[in-house]
């Protein structure tokens, strides 16, 4: 037989596409099914926090850092509960990353802070004496791109039913909404009222003047990701 | 004894003795830990059967002659034989083949392992280990147990020696620096948790006086606090801040923090609640647990004046 | 035409030989700047404060990754199945200007893909999916030039004299389907300047998949991009430059048989193993590792079909440099192929996942295996598509060595590195607290990055000599009539 598909390489490309295509479907799908449903608690990302998770992207943070914590005690210990799979219900793409050059990230919300990160980002060493990050400077002087993280917001509400201007089920039986703005000027001032809190903890001058001209900073979107990372 | 082979044990046994001494000498070691130990075994497998597969080969290369029936098939004057598989590989490669077969339609679901079942296994484990051991832990071990946690958890902010790293979190050999006290005199709350938060300057009245607390009284009384209740400004702290934080400052459970010292209640209320004040922000701590908490504060408290 | 040999036509091959040595060196020196990153910090600041968000750690990874896997190896796997093709098939591009012109077409367009690829990951325009950064726009010139070259594969064998395929053409069919299958599933997302009518930047895009299924996605992808890109190509390389410099017939063709649908089979449910103690069931993760370990017969078929191929041989290893970069590779290869299984088994991978110890696996395969069976290859094929003798054996001799010991150094300072991070985040001193905060576990590292370092730079050094040898050859090398080329390559001294 195999002989015969070596002399027939329109079968034999079939033969070999079937073979590996089979296991994709038996791995991909079941899981498909049940993997997507958010655990209590998971909000759809605010249009800042969306902003600073494509400057964490943009920056390939995710080379350095994961976003998974494992089942072991040590691990629960350093970051906090390991994660569940409906934490990542609104993660497009998945951040978990495959190296820890630097810690996991997925709970640093609950023990960093606003003050902390911004010292850290400015000189990572001059925090932690012996840090291989590098320092992230000029993120205090790009503007983000709100309007991206805008379109994209409209995007997955569109396409993939996120439920934004619905309410969400907290972990304490509250609930909660994140808005989805009618515009992208309301879009970028609900962004900025937001980023103005953030900005309040913070001391980098340039950062306050540029909030007080209207401008995002990228490093107060990104922080306002970190902060939300919990 | 081939010269091959023997080379082979010797490259090995390198390995080996120089894969002992980077675990033996890592800050990890083996620590007893079946993960580590399977981990290292699975390393020296790799090197012992690359080692001695390779030299395999490499004999043959050098005794062996090439034999068996050529096909009839060439390609680009390439030959190929009809040899059969190598024994070892193809029963290799079956029994491989069945035991996969097998694990996952069979050994899998009757062993029903669960990765999540294991983690509380040995959380259980381990915290019963240590929670039995924590009731002896006490005095300068409790110090000691503090300072490890604080290695591992606050240096990244307060700094190898506690000093608050230029500025950037609290410096924790003192109390509190004059401006903290300063920035909750005129802002109110640090957010510590109290049941009845601390009022701003707006709710502060000087009891000597009967008025709103002013400028210079609260420099005044900043340097007091932060003088370790020493100088200046008594008048204006009993005056003032007695009422709840005790004449000493030491506190009132419920009612104040101490500002005096350090002691373990206070620095367990900051780990529960976090804390908002003039330098910054300090997290709350969920992930430690209650004997961490007291440990650390007893370090804490030992290393501040 | 009957009596004479078919003048093969290595236009194209030539173009792609070009591209594998700049792209190698652009990919190798970028992975030699991020070694030295890690090692030293300041390092960051190469080019200075002001250009430190293009020159710093993070921006440039990508650009490594992508280089050297898009740039050097896509590059070389079209360079030999230009050159491989036409002389397996019997048949010359010649005799199909429709195939040349496609092939020209594909090489042009792949530039201009690089080039914008470089401009986007400096940019930092990503999508942060590991070896599937590039956003859409990219993703479909990479799918016109795959769909080009699968022209080619299938217009080739089209019009082929030989009846029946060899060995390696099965393993570039199956590279060409694999990488096409995962690629398009893996890419699959929305464009969000369209689907919001017009707002933000037109090349953005948001996953198809979210969380927990885009994972397993991406690593369905990202273990069989390993397989399709730094494995099955290659040894399709292996079964013909080996046999073909060394003059033997291939060991077995049952052995060839076997391992080739075996690692078919078997390499596509084995991707599990990326998502140890994750998220994704457990069963999944059992499949992973379990068909992992399976995974270690049918590519060490192929490693053992090739060594056995030189049995009796020993003379030729010793004195033929191009070939001792051949068996290398395959016992790289080899020993690439136990540890991947080995750190897929769930304990181990408690302690490899996440640090170096996975670098160091990464790096002897693609750079005991991959890169030394891709010079070897361009070496084979240097004297028969410039007809010049190899400019200098002895420069190859000594670049033998010099990346020998690059690798050597490269992995066992990764292995250590490794082995000893992962144990210390795991420790626990007497109270039961975390024995070490992070950053002691990355202060350790350093000598372990700083070795690296030295044996990456080494084997830089070597790939350069590789390229100046190459360059030596097509410019001066003494010029040869085809019938020294049948077997073994003329080289000087
Ligand atoms: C070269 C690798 C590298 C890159 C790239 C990198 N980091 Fe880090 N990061 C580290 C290391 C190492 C540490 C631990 C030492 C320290 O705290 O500085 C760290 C620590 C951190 C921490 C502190 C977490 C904790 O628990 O202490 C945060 C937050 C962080 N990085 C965020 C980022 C962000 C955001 C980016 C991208 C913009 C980034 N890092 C890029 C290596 C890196
Ligand atoms: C009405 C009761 C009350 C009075 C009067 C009062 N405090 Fe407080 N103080 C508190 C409470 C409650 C807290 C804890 C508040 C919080 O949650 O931050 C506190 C916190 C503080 C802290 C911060 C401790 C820390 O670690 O963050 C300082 C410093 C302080 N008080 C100083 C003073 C001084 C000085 C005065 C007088 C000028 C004063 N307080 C008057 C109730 C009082
Ligand atoms: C992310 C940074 C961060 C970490 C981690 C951190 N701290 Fe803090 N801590 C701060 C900052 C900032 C302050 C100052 C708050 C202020 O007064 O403005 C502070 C203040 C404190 C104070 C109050 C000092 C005072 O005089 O009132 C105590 C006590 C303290 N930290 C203990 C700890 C302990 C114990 C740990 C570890 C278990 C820890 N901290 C970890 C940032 C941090
Ligand atoms: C039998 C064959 C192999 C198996 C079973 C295997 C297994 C593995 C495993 C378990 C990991 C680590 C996943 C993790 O914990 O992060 C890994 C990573 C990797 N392997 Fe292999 N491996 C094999 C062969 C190879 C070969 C031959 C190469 C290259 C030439 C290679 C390249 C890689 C790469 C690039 C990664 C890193 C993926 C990432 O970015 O995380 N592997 N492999
Ligand atoms: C001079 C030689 C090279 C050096 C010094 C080098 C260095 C590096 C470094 C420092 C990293 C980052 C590791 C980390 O994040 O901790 C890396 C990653 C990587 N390199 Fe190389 N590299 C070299 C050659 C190559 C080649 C030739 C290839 C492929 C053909 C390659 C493929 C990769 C891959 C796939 C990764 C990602 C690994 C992962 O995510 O696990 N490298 N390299
Ligand atoms: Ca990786
Ligand atoms: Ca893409
Ligand atoms: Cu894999």
């Amino acid at each position: 037989m195999f002989h015969w598909l070596e002399k027939n390489p329109f079968f034999f490309a079939v033969a070999v596409f079937v073979t590996i295509a089979f296991a994709g479907l038996v791995e991909i799908l079941p899981s498909f099914a049940q993997a997507s449903s958010p655990t209590v608690g998971t909000k759809p990302y605010s249009t800042l926090e969306l902003t600073g998770r494509h400057v964490y992207i943009k920056n390939s943070c995710n080379a350095c850092h994961s976003q998974l914590v494992r089942p072991f005690k040590s691990e629960t210990d350093r970051y906090g509960n390991y994660s569940l799979s409906g934490e990542y219900a609104y993660d497009r793409p998945f951040l978990w990353g495959s190296k820890r050059t630097g810690p996991d990230l997925h709970r640093v919300g609950n023990y960093r802070t606003t003050d902390w990160h911004e010292n850290h980002m400015w000189n990572p060493s001059a925090v932690v004496p012996g840090s291989i990050m590098p320092a992230y400077r000029w993120m205090f002087v790009n503007e983000a791109d709100v309007e991206t993280a805008y379109a994209e917001q409209i995007t997955i509400k569109n396409v993939f039913n996120v439920p934004y201007n619905k309410p969400i089920p907290m972990k304490d039986g509250s609930t909660a909404t994140v808005t989805l703005e009618d515009s992208l000027e309301d879009a970028h001032a609900a962004a900025l009222a937001e980023a103005k809190t953030i900005a309040a903890d913070m001391k980098n001058q340039d950062v306050k003047d540029a909030i007080a001209a209207g401008k995002i900073p990228e490093i107060v979107a990104l922080i306002a990701y970190m902060n939300r990372l919990k | 004894m081939n010269k091959l082979v023997l080379w082979g044990i010797l490259i090995t046994a390198a390995m080996l003795v120089f894969t002992y001494m980077a675990v033996g000498g890592s800050k990890g070691g083996l620590n007893g830990d079946i993960i580590n130990i399977l981990a290292i075994t699975g390393a020296v497998v790799i090197v012992l059967i690359s080692v001695f597969v390779v030299v395999k080969y490499v004999r043959q290369m050098q005794t062996d002659t090439a034999t068996g029936e050529l096909a009839d098939e060439n390609w680009d004057g390439i030959g190929e034989y009809k040899n059969e598989l190598p024994m070892g590989w193809a029963v290799l490669f079956l029994i491989l083949n069945i035991w996969a077969i097998w694990y996952m339609l069979m050994g899998y679901p009757v062993n029903a392992y669960s990765q999540i079942g294991e983690y509380n296994e040995d959380t259980k484990a381990h915290n019963a280990k240590f929670e039995a051991k924590y009731a002896s832990i006490t005095g300068d071990d409790l110090v000691d147990m503090g300072e490890s946690v604080f290695l591992a958890e606050c240096k990244v902010c307060h700094g190898l020696t506690a000093d608050g790293i230029d500025g950037k979190a609290a410096n924790l050999n003192q109390r509190l620096e004059a401006k903290s006290v300063k920035h909750v005199v005129e802002n109110g709350s640090n957010f510590l948790g109290y049941p009845a938060p601390m009022p701003d300057r707006n709710g502060l009245f000087n009891m000597n006086t009967g008025a709103l607390i002013t400028d210079a009284e609260i420099a005044s009384v900043a340097t007091y606090v932060a003088n370790g209740m020493k100088g200046d400004g008594a008048d204006i702290f009993s005056g003032t801040c007695a009422a709840c934080h005790g004449a000493d400052g030491k506190g009132m459970e419920m009612v104040a923090p101490n500002i005096a010292t350090f002691d373990i209640a206070t620095v367990k209320t900051i780990l529960d609640h976090g804390k908002k004040g003039a330098i910054g922000v300090m997290p709350a701590f969920e992930r430690l647990n209650e004997k961490q908490k007291e440990a650390v504060g007893a370090y804490i408290s030992s290393i501040s004046k | 035409m009957e009596n004479r040999p078919l003048e093969y036509d290595y236009t194209v091959a030539k173009l792609f030989m070009f591209t594998t040595i700049v792209l190698g060196i652009v990919g190798m020196l970028v992975g030699v700047i991020l070694a030295f990153q890690l090692a030293f910090p300041e390092v960051n600041l190469l080019l200075g404060e002001g250009l430190a968000e293009y020159t710093n750690f993070s921006r440039l990874r990508p650009l490594h990754t992508d280089a050297v896997i898009f740039g050097f190896t896509v590059s070389g796997i079209f360079a030999t199945w230009y050159y491989i093709g036409q002389r397996v098939l019997k048949v010359s591009m010649a005799e199909s200007p429709l195939l040349i012109a496609l092939g020209k077409l594909q090489f042009w367009l792949y530039i201009l893909t690089v080039a914008a690829v470089v401009v986007s990951l400096l940019a930092g325009v990503t999508t942060s999916k590991e070896y599937a950064e590039f956003e859409w726009p990219i993703d479909i010139a990479i799918v016109v030039i795959w769909v080009l070259w699968g022209i080619n594969i299938f217009g080739l064998i089209g019009i082929r004299r030989e009846k029946s395929l060899y060995i390696s053409v099965w393993y570039y069919i199956a590279t060409f389907l694999g990488v096409a299958m995962l690629y398009v599933f893996n890419n699959m997302s929305v464009p969000t300047y369209f689907a919001s009518g017009g707002i933000g930047d037109w090349y953005h895009s948001v996953s198809m998949y979210a969380g927990t299924n885009d994972a397993l996605v991406q690593w369905w992808y990202g273990h069989n991009a390993v397989a399709f890109g730094f494995t099955v190509p290659i040894v399709a390389m292996i079964y013909y430059f080996l046999p073909k410099e060394s003059g033997q017939a291939v060991y077995s063709y049952k052995l060839s048989l076997l391992s080739f649908w075996g690692l078919m089979f078997v390499y596509l449910w084995a991707g599990g193993h990326h998502l140890l103690f994750s998220t994704v069931p457990d069963w999944m993760q059992t499949m992973g590792s379990v068909f992992s370990v399976v995974l270690i017969l049918p590519s060490w078929g192929s490693a053992i079909n090739m060594l056995l191929t030189m049995k009796g041989e020993w003379q030729q290893v010793a004195s033929s440099p191009l070939i001792k970069f051949m068996i290398l590779a395959s016992t790289f290869y080899m020993f690439s192929t136990l540890e991947g299984p080995i750190q897929a088994i769930k304990s181990v991978n408690a302690i490899a996942h996440f640090t170096d110890w996975i670098v160091g696996h990464v790096h002897d395969g693609v750079l005991g295996w991959v890169v030394f069976m891709i010079m070897a290859s361009l070496f084979h094929m240097a004297p028969r598509v410039f007809k010049r003798e190899i400019y200098s054996k002895s420069m190859m001799n000594t670049q033998f060595w010099l990346q020998t010991l690059g690798v050597i150094l490269y992995f066992t300072s990764m292995w250590i590195a490794g082995i000893t991070q992962g144990m210390m985040w795991r420790a626990h001193d007497e109270f039961g607290n975390l024995a070490y905060s992070f950053i002691d576990t990355v202060t350790v590292l350093h000598p372990y990055y700083t070795i690296r370092a030295v044996g990456g730079l080494l084997y830089l050094i070597g790939f350069l000599m590789f390229a100046y040898n190459i360059y030596k050859t097509m410019t001066v090398g003494r010029r040869v009539e085809e019938n020294e080329l049948q077997t073994a390559s003329p080289m000087a001294a």
